[in-house]
């Protein structure tokens, strides 16, 4: 049986899978149509629904059934999470494993896609050693990224000393993984 | 040392948490739909089965070295790190069988309201006998739908698997 015990092991491996037998562009679809749609569509449903309470409701729900360690703070126009402990990356880190060529993808991978049709974008940064952050916005605020500590304060991840250890992709008014860029440092 | 709330050495992989988290097993039934709606029976057999033979590596290696009380052991603890499972684990001479009473993947899944895939339980056939012959082992299955019985056996004299005793997901009235 395929367990949920070790499912990042084995999401990891599938991707590359994936990969291997139709590309980036099966790899894409998996995100956007099997997670996006199918798998999380409870996820879906309750943002398009409540908005910015919903997504409150389903990551505060979903990351402590994880065993995150992570921020949430929202406000009235943004939704933002500061991971300190990706439970994804770090069950990955922790065991050695590394089938894919960038597991974070996965996240805006789905994330993005799931968003769009409700309405918001998301602006974010990983640095691939399960440390990210992430804003989501209503899709026609200008508004830039936060400042440090701008919003989460003290709990902002661009404060810890482990923010800088890794190579950082960034996300900016996105809803796909196809826009990523490489951090400016 | 890595931080782990399972027990060394029976799961190759180890978390912070004792169990996983169940919703997981939406994604595991969305890909099963995606992968054989996208690239056929055929190619999501082939996926079950390479992931059989390529990710779970080091669970065939320990069974390997370790004859039938490492796959009885495995079992036990693979179970035991999957929320709402009720399974018992048996080991005879020549056999190791996996009474499946509550699969903790149908029951979450129909508690979700999720359409499960028909064919779902062939998943545990393709990947479970992958990983049974890699140590020389024979894997059958018989039942599914919520409850099964699966058998690792060492003998060579193993009829073939009845693909008409692994039963299909009915959705529910």
């Amino acid at each position: 049986m395929l367990g949920c015990y070790d499912f990042c092991g084995h999401y990891d491996w599938t991707f590359e899978w994936l990969r291997q037998q139709g590309g980036e562009a099966l790899l894409r679809d998996y995100w956007s149509g099997a997670i996006a749609v199918d798998s999380q569509r409870h996820a879906a449903a309750m943002i398009k629904e409540l908005g910015f309470e919903g997504m409150k409701k389903y990551w505060a729900y979903t990351l402590n059934e994880e065993a995150a360690g992570y921020v949430i703070t929202s406000r009235e126009n943004v939704f933002r999470v500061d991971m300190h402990e990706c439970p994804s990356k770090g069950f990955l880190i922790r065991n050695g494993i590394e089938h894919s060529a960038d597991y974070c993808d996965h996240c805006i991978g789905w994330i993005g896609p799931m968003l769009k049709p409700a309405g918001f974008t998301i602006d974010h940064e990983h640095n691939h050693q399960g440390q990210c952050w992430w804003e989501m916005r209503k899709k026609d605020d200008a508004t830039p990224p936060s400042r440090i500590g701008e919003i989460s304060g003290e709990a902002d991840i661009r404060h810890s000393a482990e923010w800088c250890a890794g190579q950082k992709d960034v996300f900016e008014k996105s809803v796909s993984v196809a826009d990523k860029k490489p951090a400016v440092s | 040392m890595p931080r782990s709330a399972s027990p060394p050495g029976l799961l190759p992989y180890t978390d912070t948490k004792p169990q996983g988290a169940a919703d997981f097993y939406f994604a595991i039934n969305a890909t099963f739909r995606f992968i054989h709606n996208r690239l056929g029976p055929g190619g999501w057999a082939t996926y079950l089965r390479q992931m059989g033979e390529g990710y779970f590596e080091p669970v065939n290696a320990a069974w390997r070295s370790g004859g039938l009380m490492a796959v009885a052991s495995y079992w036990q603890a693979f179970f035991a790190a999957e929320p709402g499972a009720e399974v018992e684990v048996f080991r005879d001479a020549t056999t190791v069988t996996v009474e499946v009473r509550r699969c903790p993947a149908i029951a979450h899944l129909r508690s979700g309201d999720r359409e499960i895939v028909p064919f779902f339980c062939e998943h545990c056939f393709h990947l479970g006998s992958a990983r049974a012959n890699a140590p020389g082992f024979a894997m059958r299955l018989e039942g599914g739908a919520g409850q099964c019985r699966q058998t690792f056996s060492s003998s060579s004299e193993v009829p073939p698997q009845d693909m008409s005793a692994i039963r299909k997901v009915e959705p529910l009235c």
